[in-house]
This record gives structure tokens, sequence and C-alpha cells, in this order.
């Protein structure tokens, strides 16, 4: 039995009939057809799905879409600039905060999520407030590295950041 | 498409809507952040028919000084995790709470998991934390549609575990806890909400909803603390934790309460701490303590990680936060 | 002249540190992996698993299963009776079990039908009637006396037993001045990429031809094996390795999910998406078997190493995989890093119901240079030798073959152990840190590509196309599959190096059978080396065309034409052409021009010939690597923090720095995993491990700084000079850690992984042990 979803992904209002057990990572992957969110686990485990509900990073593989109702969801795929990477997401690239790429969106929104609270991370909040999220391949030095490189990005030039949607 | 049962969702908006919900339907279960139980559904444990989603009760969302009385703090078991952890009253008068919430699984597991939801987890076995199929292919097991268990064969008691860390924090303060069901509310101490059995190691009665928890004011100078055991830094459940809490006068123990997590079916009051009231707390008093730990801590096969580590170490850092705590 | 008034000089790519050339599509979420593949006629693929860990299958009964609505197909062991595995002589693994089961999980049938939901209910549905058979998870009770066989063909449940003896043992012990045993032990583990398994198979029904995307490594293997699997010509495949999850040798092997998702696909004539949980792509497993290392060591007072005796057993699992040669790396690559002579080996690969290991990262090596390095540490505190000094007395003197016939060109472990020595402060620190301090050091090394491919057909190695047209862009085609490790990027840097041109303007076509050449794929650190190679020559043969039509344009003779990458021009004086333009004057009468460029290996790097199988470790280069852990240990938990790590790796040139380093910290940590969190645990055959909480991958908050560096011992033959960077790095952590634990607390871990009830047991009894010797003593 479906019923009624309204939300925004993204930033655009959406209206949806969603069953009572659909996950939050199937409805954007199979029904709003953003991919860009992983699956890497069976359930919270690897943080590779993490998105942001009303502005904080939640697991969607644990997270029923109908629970969603007049929330406001953010992927990675709002994360680009007019098409351009944001500061995170340049800090991913030219730092190789992504090796194999499966991680990066999760991490990504994760490190999002975190520079929105906390736009000054030192190196130890970094570790502790991305934990959810594994990568298996670079051992995370460089995904540190990439993230005190937006947040130097940021600092220099305040207005490179996308606003929140 | 991951393999989610079929269910219904509802999302009442207040605490007394959520309990007519669940008493119209045998099969539900109510919902909180859902970082344990939409693991559950996903691994066929729960099987509801019907859910009921308490993310949209308002009201249980909230950190509350209580009028009248003796004062305290009235915590929304809605609350979450990270907004517990940094609650700044929380942090300086009831650090053990503020430090175990801190503490739970990773960041973004706080920044949806609920209190609430941390106190009423479920217990944790080896043998129950798996799949579907796993658990079939393994006969099931006491706790869950069979009749053997496999920690403990030949017995009829579950030992799964509570590894909840906040449930001995809030304990160590005597804490109560709020609750509405079908046949009205009732407040409890958090102690009788839990009983000794992992298979059935929450004593609320049928569709009883946990509302809210209240802590009492601390007495002044009162210090406390909260340490566990696990393996990776971050996600992972403790394998044993503990909360101290303690106030010193001139140098010798006022009063002492130390709780135990994931070493027991249920969060353990440590008892015979009173011997040591109006003594101090030197190598000898805490030696003793730490054996005091290790001997109520009965933690079983559970994890992958050996019972016997596990009780070493809740005695070790049960004696070092003490010690920490004294000397502060 | 150009714009800035500089003369126009040819663009460098190698030896900059350049991000990764499709970082943009993963980093923004575009990037489409094998399970981002949707298509609305698509069923869902799902596989039924045995509960039995070793059985006769008597009957499976599927008929409920079909009947339910929504099925579309059913498909059982008698789909195929052909085998699949990695090795020609070993290819008895059926993709569903047919008359045998040998593990927890293998498939023993497959459905596809229009939803997962439907797909699990028909599972549940197909009824299996097994007759049970005693059941070993462990290699000794496999190989115990009245065992059963696992498979007819392997009597005693030995896949191989490798034993050999290379120079003089016996008076190799006989000049050694201490003699010493030792033995460890090392947990299965699992590689754990990030993505789960998954396969996309389209069947052209009007045509009977097949498509198959799927997670792989290596999609020739899984071309040659769906060929085989489904009797088809392996003209009617086409198979594409879509963005991929990582592998770190998981996915080396075709694996039964994509063979399993074609056999549906041609089933139900249309097509299945199969993606399996994360608890079934560890029940796939080809990890790094369980593993016993006994090592018995002669050394002179001045540490030098005079014989070697190892014995080792690894539990293999239910199925060949790659058993043979795991077993024959851990002997064969006990050479090429230090200078031994004399060495005994005994190694055996023992068959047992457990799901199949394979080539994790550091394939062979890990365990055996675990006990390798902890017992030469273990005698350095014997004889009052530096860990540094006894590695320094045992370096190979001269380039050349060595005494197992391996060949070694390039040699940088001298300076990695110079770099760590320094990075790490060892002189002024070792020995005078605080209690419950401690650092360790190891070495370790690996191939730069295995010499020798396991299809023996007589083509090159490697071969890379490239096509120039009319727009000036340069694509590479190849078959190289890209699994995170940076091949494509290498590539365009190698191509656009020998051009000179700006690298932008070469793209990548990599891994789809239609398009791209065959490559052997992405497996023993290969790629680089092997596919860099080929991809130089292809450039050199492309700019010869350019020259030439250059030449012709300007009149004047090839050898005169300067080319400066972006331009080409017959003398400093000259204008000259822009690459657009000598582009297009290479094209005339011609049209687009491909050109190719091939590598193959050297007969000299085969191995030899001293023992069968000696072929196993043949390479044309090795990379080496140097390592110090520092770790505190917490006296009360037995916690390990490691608080840094510093390690100097030899890759010959760093091509790309950046990925370099990338490479070398994945490597340790990975290391890191293995050696402190780390394993696979079973009950009767069921793997408890099957999630990522109670399989422990390390998170960021417990993972160190690490610092890489780089040294360059430039091989005669890698590409520029390059070798592998992105596996000898791994081994050295496992003894670099139990050694600093040694130094911090006076007791060695023999087992892996360090997990603190483990070492807490250590502690425990070493403090007993005190008490009762002091006892005594009164």
């Amino acid at each position: 039995m479906k019923s009624l979803l309204s939300l925004t992904v993204n930033g655009r209002q959406r209206d949806d009939g969603v069953a009572g057990n659909l996950l939050l990572v199937d409805y954007l992957r199979e029904v709003v057809g953003l991919t860009g969110t992983k699956i890497g686990c069976d359930g919270g485990e690897c943080g590779l799905c993490t998105v942001l509900v009303d502005g904080k990073a939640q697991h969607s593989c644990l997270t029923l879409a109908a629970s969603c109702a007049g929330k406001d969801i953010e992927t990675i795929e709002a994360m680009s600039d007019g098409g351009r990477l944001n500061a995170i997401q340049r800090g991913f690239h030219e730092k190789l905060g992504a090796q194999c790429g499966f991680c990066t969106p999760g991490m990504v929104m994760a490190a999002e999520a975190l520079l929105r609270d906390n736009p000054d991370p030192d190196e130890d909040t970094i570790r502790t407030e991305m934990a959810s999220n594994i990568c298996r391949c670079t051992g995370y030095v460089k995904i540190i590295e990439a993230v005190q490189f937006a947040v130097d990005e940021i600092k220099a030039n305040p207005n490179s950041k996308q606003e929140a949607a | 498409m991951e393999n989610m049962p079929a269910f219904r969702l509802h999302r009442p908006e207040t605490a007394a809507e959520a309990v007519r919900l669940k008493t119209s339907d045998a099969r539900s279960r109510y919902l909180a952040g859902g970082t344990d139980m939409i693991v559950n559904v996903r691994r066929g444990i729960e099987a509801p028919e019907t859910m009921i989603d308490l993310t949209a009760i308002a009201a249980i969302t909230e950190i509350s000084e209580i009028s009248g009385g003796d004062g305290g703090l009235r915590i929304g078991a809605g609350v979450k995790l990270s907004d517990l952890a940094a609650h700044a009253d929380l942090r300086r008068d009831y650090p053990a709470i503020t430090q175990a919430a801190a503490s739970v699984a990773g960041p973004t597991h706080r920044r949806y998991g609920t209190i609430g939801g941390n106190l009423c987890l479920d217990t944790r076995c080896l043998f129950y934390n798996q799949s579907q199929w796993w658990r079939e292919s393994n006969n099931f097991c006491l706790k869950h549609k069979g009749d053997v268990c496999h920690v403990a064969p030949g017995g009829k008691r579950c030992f799964a575990a509570f590894s909840g860390d906040v449930a001995p924090a809030m304990l160590v303060y005597g804490a109560e806890v709020d609750l509405k069901g079908p046949n009205g509310a009732r407040t409890i101490p958090l102690v009788d909400l839990y009983r000794d059995d992992g298979m059935d190691h929450l004593a609320l009665e049928a569709d009883e909803l946990l509302v809210s928890i209240r802590l009492p004011k601390p007495v002044a100078g009162t210090v406390s603390g909260y340490e566990k055991s696990r393996i990776r830094g971050s996600i992972d459940f403790p394998l044993a934790g503990c909360a101290v809490r303690v106030t010193m006068d001139d140098g010798k123990v006022a009063d002492i309460a130390i709780a135990l997590t994931a070493v027991n079916p249920s969060p353990h009051i440590v008892t015979g701490l009173d011997d040591f009231v109006g003594r101090p707390l030197d190598d000898d008093a805490l030696d003793k303590i730490r054996e005091m730990v290790r001997s109520q801590a009965k933690p079983m096969l559970t994890t992958t990680v050996r019972p016997w580590y596990r009780r070493r170490v809740v005695g070790a850092l049960a004696r070092r936060l003490t010690a920490k705590l004294a000397g502060a | 002249m150009d714009g800035n008034g500089l003369p126009p000089a040819p663009i460098k790519s190698i030896g900059v540190p350049m991000p990764m050339v499709d970082g943009p599509e993963k980093i923004s979420g575009r990037a489409l992996y094998t399970a981002d593949f949707y298509d609305h006629a698509a069923l869902t693929g799902c596989i039924k698993r045995a509960d039995v860990a070793h059985a006769h299958i008597l009957s499976v009964d599927i008929s409920a299963a079909e009947a339910l609505p929504g099925v579309h197909a059913v498909i059982t062991g008698s789909e195929t009776d052909e085998g699949h595995g990695v090795l020609p002589v070993s290819r008895t693994e059926l993709p569903i079990a047919f008359d045998r089961v040998r593990y927890k999980g293998e498939p023993v049938a497959a459905v596809a039908a229009d939803s997962i939901e439907i797909a699990k209910a028909a599972c549940d549905l197909i009824k299996v009637e097994y007759e049970e058979l005693p059941a070993y998870f462990t290699a000794a009770d496999s190989i115990a006396e009245g065992s059963v066989d696992l498979h007819d063909h392997r009597p005693g449940n030995i896949e191989r037993h490798v034993d050999y003896e290379i120079g003089d043992v016996d008076a190799g012990f006989g000049q050694a001045e201490l003699v010493h045993e030792t033995e460890y032990h090392c947990a299965e583990v699992c590689q754990v990429q990030t993505e789960p398994h998954a396969a996309f198979a389209e069947w052209d029904g009007e045509r009977d031809e097949l498509t198959v995307r799927a997670s792989t490594q290596v999609p020739y293997y899984v071309h040659l094996m769906l060929s085989k699997i489904l009797k088809m010509p392996k003209s009617k495949i086409r198979v594409i390795k879509p963005f991929l999850g990582g592998g770190f040798g998981a996915r080396t092997e075709a694996l039964n999910v994509e063979l399993i998702t074609a056999m549906l696909a041609r089933r139900v004539r249309g097509t299945v998406r199969t993606v399996i949980s994360r608890e079934e792509t560890f029940i796939t497993h080809r990890g790094r078997p369980e593993q016993t290392v006994k090592i018995r060591m002669g050394m002179t007072k001045d540490g030098k190493v005079t014989a070697i005796d190892c014995q080792t057993i690894q539990r293999g699992g239910g199925h060949s995989g790659y058993g043979i040669v795991t077993i024959l790396y851990s002997g064969s690559m006990l050479f090429a890093i230090y200078d031994l002579q004399n060495v005994r080996y005994d190694g055996k690969r023992v068959l047992t119901n457990t799901p199949p290991c394979g080539a994790f990262r550091g394939h062979g090596t890990v365990n055996v240079r675990h006990a390798f390095e902890n017992a030469m540490d273990e005698m350095a505190i014997k004889l009052g030798l530096d860990p540094f000094a006894v590695r320094r007395a045992n370096l190979i003197a001269e380039m050349g073959h060595v005494a197992n016939d391996l060949w070694v060109n390039s040699y940088g472990l001298p300076e990695c152990l110079d770099v760590v020595e320094k990075a790490s402060g060892w002189k002024d620190r070792k020995g005078n840190l605080a209690p419950g301090k401690g650092l360790g050091l190891a070495c370790s090394h690996y191939v730069s590509g295995a010499s020798k491919p396991v299809n023996w057909t007589g083509e090159p190695h490697a071969t890379i196309n490239l096509k120039l047209d009319f727009d000036g862009t340069i694509v590479i085609l190849t078959g190289a599959s890209e699994i995170g490790q940076g091949s494509s990027t290498i590539l365009v840097q190698c191509v656009a190096e020998v051009l000179g041109i700006d690298p932008t303007r070469v793209k990548i076509i990599a891994a789809d059978s239609r398009v791209t050449p065959k490559d052997n794929g992405s497996y023993s650190s290969r790629v680089t080396y092997m596919v860099g190679n080929a991809a130089i020559e292809a450039a050199t043969n492309l700019r010869g065309v350019l020259v030439a039509a250059a030449a012709k344009k300007f009149d004047v003779n090839p050898e005169d034409v300067e080319c400066l990458g972006e331009t080409y021009r017959a003398g400093s004086q000259d204008e000259g052409m822009t690459f657009d333009e000598v582009a297009m004057a290479a094209l005339e009468g011609t049209g687009t021009i491909t050109v190719k460029g091939n590598f193959d290996t050297h007969p000299d790097s085969w191995g030899g010939k001293k023992y069968r199988g000696a072929a196993i470790g043949g390479s044309m280069a090795f990379a080496y690597a140097a390592q110090v852990v520092e770790v505190t240990v917490d006296p009360d938990t037995a916690e390990i923090k490691v608080d840094q790590v510093w390690v100097a790796h030899d890759c010959g040139k760093a091509l790309n720095p950046l990925t370099v380093e990338g490479q070398i910290q994945g490597s340790v940590w990975m290391g890191m995993g293995q050696a402190m969190t780390e394993e696979t645990r079973y009950h009767k055959g069921l793997l408890i491990s099957g999630n990522m909480l109670d399989y422990r991958v390390p998170t960021f908050v417990e993972s160190p700084p690490i610092e890489a560096h780089i040294v360059e011992s430039i091989d005669p033959h890698g590409p520029f000079g390059a070798k592998e960077a992105g596996e000898a790095s791994l081994a050295g952590f496992l003894p670099a850690l139990t050694s600093a634990v040694a130094d911090a607390m006076g007791v060695r871990a023999h087992e892996l992984p360090v997990t603190p009830d483990r070492l807490l047991r250590i502690l425990e009894d070493k403090e007993r042990e005190m008490r009762s010797s002091a006892t005594a003593a009164e």
C-alpha cells in the first residue's frame, strides 16, 4: 500500500507514492534516479549511503522514505556548483581523497555536514566526526587532507561555497 | 532494491496517538531513529506489520528543567544522542551521560539515533544479530524462533548482552523514566526498566512507550565519567562499558555508584560499594573495586572477543575511571 | 614563441602529482558502477545458498519456486557442467553446486524474478535434499587420517604440496652462530572492497548474444569463463567493466555472481540484474587464507642469515581458486628481498569446508613475510643487534638472478632503510621512549606483474591502441581495468609524456571487450609496468607518424623535425605547426590514425626451473618497502594505538607521486587492519563475521598518520623506470607492529590480529611467569 510522500530532494519539491517500507536509499536511487548515493553494507555499518536530512548526516539505508515527509534531502548530486566541483569535492579531487570512489559520495556528504556545523575542525575533529564512514582505499590520510583543503579554500573564499539549499 | 518486509508506517504527532496506533495492531513496533530497529527489520529479526514512527512527536524532543520538587532535568526520549552529548547543562552536571552519549556507535548514528532508542536497545549476541539466512542455517536460537542457546547449549536462559552506552551513565544518577501506555502514564526508576533476561530485558507493559527520562539534581561536588572498551574507535558496540559517579568529602568517599553495560543481559548497578563510604580511594580500595566489578560482570560468548577479556577490561576501566575521578 | 614569450616546450606529465583523470565523475556521483545500471525490464537475480558445509546434493525441488507468480527462471547446478577457476588445471568450481556442496553459503540454485521480495520468496521455496558429509573447518582436520576428500582429484585434501631446497640448508645452519625457530599464525582476512559484488547481464534474444557488466578486476577472465560455462563462442559475448569500487584481489577470478547472472539472462532471454549483499560478498570471499608459518633461521653473530627452513600450511577453502599460486608465492617470495642462498620450503595448500580463498593484495607473500621479519627481530634481540643492522647485513649486493632465479634489476631497499631510519628518529628514540611505547621495523617487497600469465596464449602481455582523429583528441583504448588504483591516469600520463602534449588532450576508454584490446587485467601489480610500457610504445609509434607528417609538410627529413608537444617545427626560427595542424596533415590520405603498442616480458624474468611451479614469483621488477611503526600500549586494557608510521617504498620512477603516495598509505593501512582488527570467524562453517560490524575494517579514529616516502631506484625495464607501488608496503606493517609491541611491552604476539584480548592474555602470562620465577628464586 502506497501513500503520498511530499519532500524536497536537492532543492526540488517532489510528490511520490511510496510504500511504508521503502528505504530512503532505494527511493533516491530507484524512484528519483539519483544513483550517486551508494550501498556498501547490509545496514548502517559503512556510511556509504550518507545523505543530509534537514542538513544533518543520516544513513539513507536505515531511514524510511516515508519518515522524510516534509523534509529536505540533499545528496551528492546537489554538491557540484554549476557543474563544477565544490570546495569539498575539489579537495577530494586535488588531494586524492577518492581512489575507487565508491565511498566518496558518502564521505563528501559527511564532510559537508561537518563543515556546516564546524567550519574549522582540527584533525581530531575530522577523524571523530567522519568516523561513521569507512574507506577501504586511502587509509583516510588523504581524505583528511581533502577536508583540510576544503576548510582552507572556504576560509580564503567564503563565497565559493554554494548556499545550502 | 534492498529486501524489506512489507509493513504499514504511521507517523503520529503525539505520544498518545502513538500508543493508540500501537494498541490497534498486535504486530506493531515503535520506531525511533532506526539505527538498530531497521537493521533488525532488514534481518528479519523484527517482522512488524505496522511501524509507528516516533520522529514526528515534537513533545518528546526537548530537554527541560523540572519545575518544582528537587528540580533536575527531563529529557525527551526523542532527543538525538548528538544533541544530548552537546547539551551544556548536561555536560556540566552529568558528564558521564554526555560522555556515554558521545561514544555511541559513530557520529552519523548519533545524529539521528535517540536516547529512547538507546535505552530500549535490543540485547545483542553473535548468534542473533545475523541475517535471516544465517540464523535459519544455524537453527535459530532461544531468543528468536529457536529452542537452543548457542552460547550456553543446554541452558534455557538467554545471555544476549545489553549494549547501550547511556543506560549505565543514567543509572549512576538514579534516573527515572516516564512511560505512557494504554493504561495510562507511570514513572519508574530506570533500573526497574530492565530485567536480567536477554530474551526479554525490558519490563515494559504491552504497547508502553518510553516518553522521557528524569534526572535528579546531582549533589554539589559530584563527579562522574564513562569509559568503554571496543576494538575500533567508532561504530562498534561496546565490549564493556562502565559509568562511575563519586562524591568525595575531605578525601573520603561520601557516595559512589558504578554501573556496567555490555557484560550482562541488562545494565548492571554494581552492588556492595557502600563499604567504601567514609574511606579514601587508595590503591587497596581501587583494587577491591576492580575485583568487585569483575565478579559482578558476567559476559558470555556473545561477541567475537573473548568473555574473559571483557570481564578483565571492565574491571580495569572501573578502577582507572574511579581513580581519575577521585583524584580530580 | 608562445604568448608568454617563452619557446614552446614539451609538457611534462611523468613525475607530476596529477589528480585522477576520472576523479570528477567519482566525486560528483556521476560515475556509474555496476549496481547503478537499471533497466525497467530487468529482472532481479537472487542466489539460493547452501545451509550445510559439506554434503552430497540428493535432489533440488524447484517446482514451488517456479510456480510463484513473478518468477521467470529458476536454475540449479544442472544449468552447466563446466567449471570455472583461474588456473587451467583447476577449473573445477561450478557456478552453482551440482552434486556436492563444499562450504556453507555455496550457491545451490538461482532465481530471476520481478522483484527482490519475490526472488527471495522463491529461493525459500526451493527444497534441497542433502546427505551430509563430515565437514572440516581447519586445515589440520581436513588432512587428518581418514578424512573424506572434498574433490576426487585431490586425495587427502591437499590442493598442492610444494617442497624444495635451494642451496645447502644443513650446511647453512652449520655456519650459523644462532639458530632460532619460531611460529606465527595469521587469521583469514577478506578484502572488503566497499562495493558489494554486482552483475548486469543482457541477453540479445534475436542474435543469441550476451553483454555482461560485472564488478571485476579482470574482464578478460570473466569473458573466458562466460564462454566456457555457457558454451558460447567468445565472439558472441561482450564484457564491460563499469566503474569499480575496489578489488584488492577479491575480483581477480571470475566470480559465481556474474556467471549465474549471465545464465539467468540466457534463461529468461532478457536482462537480469544481481546485486548481492555484503554478507554474500563476504561468503564469495577469495580473501587471504588462514596460515601458520614456522620458520627456522640460522644467523651469524653479525646478523647474516645463513639458512632458512620454512614450513607453512594454508586453509584454502572449498575450491581451488588461486590456491596453487598462493602456496607457490609463499615460497618463492622468501627470495629477492635479501641475499638468501640456503632455503628449504615446505608449503601445503589444503582444501577445507570454508569459502574459497583467493589473491588478496600482497598475494601469498604477506603471512610468510610476517613470520620472516619477526624471526629476524627476535634474533636481533637475542644477538643484541639493531634491527636495521640485521637487514643491512642481508642486502642483495649484485643485480641479476637470485638463488631461486628471480631477476632483480633495481633494488632501492638500502635507501628505504636509510630513509625510514632517519624519518622515524630511530637512532635517538629506539630504546629511549616512555614506558608503553615502542618502535618496530620491517621490510617487504612485491612483484611488478607476474611474468608468466596463467593463460599462456603467445599473445603479448599487454596491448594498447591509440586513436587520433580530426578533432586532435588522442583516445587510449585499453583493456586495463581501472579499479581505483589509478591505472587510467597513469596510462594518460605515459602517452602525454611521450608526445609532450597537454594531458587533457588524451582521453581513455577502458575495459569494454567490444572496443578495447584485450588485457590480462588488474592483478599482481602488473598494469603500470606492463600496460604502461605498451602505452609508451604506442605513443612512440604515434609520434613517429606525426613527425613523418610534419616532415612532409616542412619538406625536411623526419630527424630534422623537432617535436615540442603542442608544437612541431623544423628549426628554432620556424613558426612551426600546431599539434592540430600536424594531426590533420597526418590524416591526409589515411584518415583516422590508429597505432598500437605492445609489451612482452623478458624470458630472464620467467622464474626458474629449479622446482615445479618456479615460474610463480617471476617478474620483470621487484618493488621494496621498509617501514617503522610506533605504538603506545595501554597496560590496563592492552589496547594498541599506532601513533605513527614512516614508510619508504621503492617504486622505481614515481610516475605520479600523488597516486603513488595514496597507494602506499592504503597498503600500509590495509596491513594494519590485518595486523590489529580484521579476521573472519566461523561457527561450524557459518561465517560469523559476514558483516562490517564483526569484520572490523579500521575507522578514521584508530587509523594512524602514515608518512610516505618515495624511493626511486630507476628500473632499467620499467616504464620511465617505474615499478609497482600498490602492494609491497602492505606486508611490512604486520611484523613492524608486532616488533613495536615487543619493544614496548617485552612480549611478542604470535597470533594475528593482535586484538586486545590476545595481547592481554600474553601480558598476563608473562606477569604470571615472572611472579612464579621470582617465587622459585626465593
